[in-house]
Formats: structure tokens, C-alpha cells, sequence
């Protein structure tokens, strides 16, 4: 079950322009996915207007939903393709994702309480903190579980459970919200969606987001240590304890925010570290920041999509994410059976 | 053997209620025990029956965001519009919609309940002859007349703009007014355009929000309501775009009780639309998209 250990000792840098090449590209998709939308308005113009502080309505329609839905897909795709990583390096799981181990599902229970019971309303902070304590629970509970011991598919299952039981409290709690709408949003919350996002949220999540990034991708080095185990792990020097609060943080750091302004994309997570890693070996660290990269990059152009396919009302991401990841999360488990 | 019979008892009865339902119901001529199973079915009965007419409402009447009757409603026996809640109240008159409970409408029809279904109306004429029809289903044809009366008073009282100006209504979730239903005479009446007429709506009436602010209305109609309860459908119209639109008095708040259902209340909307467009044609020079429409600085 453990990574082959054989990349380890290659030490070459297939991946050496991979990092700026990816980034070139999420910062091309964000290029078109700003240009893409459902009224023609003159983009560069609109874009000027803003950086000259005219407050036309062109400038404004570019930098309260334009902008921001593009950033908050980057943001939230380099989320869930880093936590995917980190994930799949520490549990030694290749099917780790923050949607299959039911993080996803419980920062959308955490997010769905406090936004409909009005907590958020009083406190807009509220809103990703609500995310994050949900995923936090989540990402606690699949953490003591693979301490005891439980095998891949053990947590695997354990975290649909735990998605299915979120899904169900989820629906529960909307149920009971007094907004008459409530009880139809939940394809937002389980299925995703970056529509008539605005700049408040981008400025909600960020500053959440980056702390957790910066927690994840500080455990890298402790990573490719436990994929040799954690007892070589642990007389490497390296502070299980610490490295183990840093990752559970992290992920609910991220996931949270993220799934508390989009609603919880699934499959980015788990797809992308695996389309990652052939052009970077399976050395743990070295697919964080790709995987970051190509998350934010597969969520832009679902999102690009989601708006040029004729489909109205416009689909939910996570089933775009789902055509893609879902047949890959199939084929993932045939092949990890074959290998017994 | 026994099972037999039971399912011989179980045929004949299905039976009988086919033959039933095959002969027209004549409907009461003063119905003592009227269940309502519609929110527009409650406004009007509300209205126009006596109170102990009244046997049954939907849950929805009392909801002071949907409801223009809630406060007559509050001691009102309450459904959610099930077949078996409506039978337990004996009914000899229930007033449905024609597009809502469709399964529990069918079958108090296969049982022999008078029913009757109301539509949804598309004009000022529509809305007359529902409420004439209901007053007589309810025995009192003269509160319809002078319900109509009420309706008519105030459409008279609405004084339009002196320029014809364009309006967008924009609902929870971002849902418009289609032309040629109720919500549409209504923006004609109040002497206003409708641009949904004109702007890529899809097929349920949905208008994205970009679309919205680039479809140079004069007047963004919000059927918006208090952030207490907040859902993501009313979220949409607290959007920063919305909301800058809302500062320059580019908007009209009218609340979703007021022209959810057809009655005297939609006059009270033609009238404060009508106020806007007046208030929006004295008070502020019409800006045109693309120009400066506020002075820089003025937003948070």
C-alpha cells in the first residue's frame, strides 16, 4: 500500500519548469475566465476603468463578479489540490481526497448551520469559521482513524460514511431553516458553485487559506520521511505530533473557507495529485505545489465550462468534477484491488 | 379465502369511486366548511368568506413574507395541503390551485370532494374574474364586487411617470418577470417597460446578475426580503452589485406578499412603482452604461 519507493532515490527534476508552467496556465485560466460570462462588455476597458478607480458599471461588474469568481476558483481549486496531496502523502493513501474522506461534506454541514441560522449575517466571519470547525471535526476524526490503524479501504469507507451522514444533517439543517428557499440550496452546498460570488468572499476565505497553505506545505519534508514509515519518520527527527496538528489544521483551514464560499467540489483533490505525480515521481513533496496548481487550473475550466455549456440554469460544478473524477476514483480502485 | 375478499371489497370500492368521479360534482351553493390548499386560494377566501366559513388554510397564510393576510390568518386550523389533513376537516367546498398539491387534488376529485381550481391569472381581467368566482363559490358575490371594486380604486389612484421608463424586476435567485404574466401587467400598468422582454432570459425566467446590470433599467425592481432568515436565493439580491445600484436609488424594494397572488394588493405595487419612476424621473438625471454614474469615492 505504501508509495513504490524506488522515485525517491531518482532525484531528478522532471518537474523543474512544471511549477512556473502550471502557474502560467491557472493565470491564463483565470485570464479566460474573467472574459467569460453571460452579458458582452469590453473586459480590458472594464479592467482600466477599475485600475483608474472610475466607478463605471462596467468596472464594477468586472471586480465584484468577474474577478472574483475567477480568483475564488483558483483559490478554492489550489485548496483541494493541495489538501488532496498532502492528504494522499500522509495517510499513504492514493485515494485520499478531502470529498471521498467526508471533509468536504462537513464543512458544508458547518457552513450550512451558521449561514442559515443568521450567525453569519451578524458576523460575516462566521460563514468560513463554520466551514472550518466542520471540516476540522472531520479531518480529527479520519486522523485518529488512520492512527489506529485502518487499512486504505478502511478510511475509505469510514469517509463515505462520514459524507453520508454530513449530507443527511446537511439536508436535515436546511429543513429546518426558516427561509422558505433553504431547503433547495442543497445542491449548492453538496454539489459546488462559484455563481454571483463576490469580492467579500474572496477577502473572507484568502487570509484562512494562505495560513493553511503555508501549514501544509511546511510538512513536505516530514511527508517524504513517513511515506518510509512513521517509525523511520519519527527517528528522522521529524515531530509526528506536530506534523499531524499542522496537516488536520491545514486541511480545515482550507477546506473550510473554501467549501463555506463555493459549496464542496469533489474529486479535484483526488484526481489531480495522480495526474500530477507521473511528471514529478512519488516523492510526497514534490506534487504539493503542482497539485495546487493543476486543483486551481481543473476547477477554472469547470467553471469556464459550467458557463459555456448551453445547460440553464447553470450546472453545479461538482458534477462537472464528477464526470471527470468519478470514473478516475473507479478505475483507481480496480487497479489498488489488482495490486491487492 | 379471506384475502379474497378483502381484495374483492378493495375492487368494488375503486370502483365505486370512479363512477363517482365520473359524474360532475354541482358545487354548494354556501359552503359552511371551505379548506383552502393554495396560498392565493387563502388570500381570497380569507378576504371574502365569513370566518366560520373558514375551516382550513395552507401553512403558508400566516407567513408574513408570502402571505398579504397573515394577520387574518393566525387563528385559522392550518395544512400543508395533504389529501388526509384536508378529509379530517370535512370540507363541502376546497379551493385548490391549479398547478399545486396536484396529487392530493386528484384524489379528493376521485372521492367526490367539490373542488374547485383556481389558475394563475395574466392580467388585471384575470384577476377580476377570479375574484368574482370565488366570492360566488363562497356564497357572497357581492364582497367580490366590491373586492373589485378596491382593486380597480387603487390602479385608478396609481399616477404614472411623465417618461416611459425601463424596469427589471429581479426576484430571490434571480428570477424575473415573464412578459404576459400578472407581474408583467403590472410593471405596464405602473407606466413602466419591462426589459425582461428583451434580455436572454432561459427557459425558467432566470436572469444572471451581470446580465441585469448591463440591461440599462432605469428602475431594478427587488422583491427582496429582511437578511433574519438568510437563504442563498435572497443572498443574490444583498449582492455588492445590487447593492451599489440600490445606493444611487437605481432600485424599488416591493415586498413578495404584495404581488405574489392575484388581488386588490397588486394596486398597492402599480402604485409604488409608479412613485419610483416618478421619484426616479424627478430626482436623478438618467446615466446611460458606460458613463461615470457616481462620483469616485463615495462606495466603503
Amino acid at each position: 500500500m505504501n508509495a513504490p519507493l524506488s522515485p525517491l532515490v531518482q532525484r531528478s527534476h522532471p518537474g523543474r519548469w512544471l511549477v512556473p508552467s502550471l502557474a502560467l496556465l491557472v493565470a491564463i485560466l483565470v485570464i479566460v475566465s474573467i472574459s467569460s460570462g453571460y452579458a458582452a462588455f469590453d473586459v480590458p476597458a472594464a479592467a482600466a476603468d477599475w485600475l483608474a478607480g472610475r466607478n463605471t458599471l462596467q468596472a464594477l461588474v468586472f471586480w465584484e463578479l468577474r474577478l472574483p469568481r475567477a480568483l475564488l476558483g483558483a483559490l478554492v481549486g489550489f485548496s483541494l489540490g493541495l489538501t488532496g496531496a498532502v492528504m494522499q502523502g500522509y495517510l499513504r493513501n492514493p485515494l485520499a481526497d478531502p470529498g471521498i474522506l467526508g471533509i468536504s461534506s462537513a464543512a458544508a454541514l458547518g457552513a450550512v448551520i451558521v449561514f442559515y441560522s443568521g450567525m453569519a449575517g451578524a458576523l460575516s466571519l462566521a460563514l468560513p469559521l463554520g466551514g472550518i470547525a466542520g471540516a476540522a471535526g472531520a479531518a480529527l476524526a479520519i486522523n485518529l482513524l488512520a492512527m489506529r490503524g485502518t487499512g486504505t479501504l478502511g478510511l475509505i469507507l469510514a469517509g463515505v460514511g462520514l459524507s453520508s451522514l454530513a449530507g443527511a444533517l446537511t439536508a436535515l439543517a436546511l429543513n429546518f431553516a426558516p427561509n422558505p428557499y433553504a431547503a433547495l440550496e442543497i445542491v449548492f452546498w453538496l454539489m459546488g458553485s462559484l455563481t454571483d460570488r463576490s469580492m467579500d468572499h474572496v477577502w473572507l476565505c484568502l487570509p484562512l487559506m494562505v495560513i493553511g497553505w503555508l501549514m501544509m506545505l511546511s510538512t513536505s519534508r516530514a511527508l517524504d520521511a513517513l511515506s518510509l514509515g512513521e517509525d523511520t519518520a519519527a527517528s528522522l527527527g521529524f515531530d509526528l505530533v506536530s506534523v499531524r496538528l499542522r496537516i488536520v489544521t491545514g486541511a480545515a483551514l482550507t477546506v473550510g473557507s473554501g467549501v463555506a464560499v463555493s459549496g464542496a467540489i469533489g474529486f479535484v483533490g483526488l484526481v489531480v495529485p495522480h495526474l500530477v505525480r507521473p511528471l514529478v515521481g512519488a516523492r510526497p513533496s514534490a506534487s504539493l505545489l503542482p497539485s495546487g496548481f493543476a486543483g486551481a487550473a481543473l476547477v477554472l475550466i469547470a467553471d469556464i465550462a459550467v458557463r459555456l455549456l448551453p445547460a440553464r440554469p447553470e450546472l453545479k460544478l461538482g458534477v462537472v468534477t464528477a464526470l471527470v473524477g468519478a470514473p478516475f476514483l473507479i478505475g483507481l480502485l480496480f487497479h489498488h484491488r489488482g495490486r491487492g | 379465502m379471506r384475502s379474497l375478499t378483502l381484495l374483492a371489497t378493495l375492487l368494488a370500492a375503486c370502483l365505486a369511486a370512479r363512477s363517482v368521479a365520473a359524474g360532475e360534482l354541482a358545487l354548494p351553493v354556501h359552503p359552511a366548511r371551505v379548506v383552502s390548499m393554495n396560498l392565493c386560494a387563502d388570500e381570497l377566501v380569507l378576504r371574502l368568506a365569513d370566518r366560520d366559513q373558514i375551516t382550513g388554510v395552507t401553512w403558508l397564510a400566516r407567513d408574513p413574507r408570502g402571505s398579504s393576510v397573515f394577520a387574518e390568518a393566525v387563528d385559522v386550523p392550518r395544512t400543508r395541503g395533504l389529501s388526509e389533513e384536508v378529509l379530517a376537516l370535512h370540507p363541502d367546498l376546497v379551493i385548490a390551485g391549479a398547478f399545486t398539491t396536484r396529487s392530493a387534488v386528484g384524489m379528493l376529485t376521485r372521492i367526490g370532494m367539490p373542488v374547485l381550481e383556481l389558475g394563475v391569472p395574466g392580467d388585471f381581467d384575470g384577476v377580476r374574474a377570479q375574484i368574482r368566482k370565488v366570492a360566488q363559490a363562497l356564497g357572497h358575490p357581492d364582497r367580490g364586487e366590491a373586492l373589485v371594486a378596491d382593486l380597480d380604486r387603487g390602479l385608478a389612484e396609481a399616477t404614472v411617470a411623465p417618461r416611459l421608463l425601463r424596469a427589471l424586476v429581479m426576484r430571490p435567485n434571480g428570477f424575473t418577470v415573464a412578459p404576459g404574466s400578472l407581474g408583467d401587467a403590472v410593471i405596464r400598468a405602473a407606466g413602466l417597460v419591462n426589459v425582461a422582454a428583451e434580455i436572454g432570459r432561459d427557459r425558467l425566467g432566470q436572469v444572471p446578475l451581470e446580465a441585469a446590470a448591463f440591461a440599462e433599467a432605469d428602475l431594478i425592481v427587488l422583491d427582496d426580503a429582511s437578511t433574519e432568515t438568510p437563504s442563498l436565493a435572497d443572498a443574490l439580491l444583498h449582492h455588492p452589485v445590487l447593492e451599489r445600484l440600490r445606493q444611487e436609488g437605481r432600485t424599488v424594494s416591493i415586498p413578495n406578499r404584495l404581488w405574489n397572488c392575484p388581488g386588490p394588493q397588486v394596486a398597492e405595487v402599480v402604485k409604488r412603482l409608479a412613485e419610483a419612476a416618478r421619484a426616479r424621473t424627478a430626482g436623478y438625471p438618467l446615466p446611460k452604461t458606460g458613463e461615470h454614474f457616481l462620483p469616485a469615492g463615495t462606495l466603503q
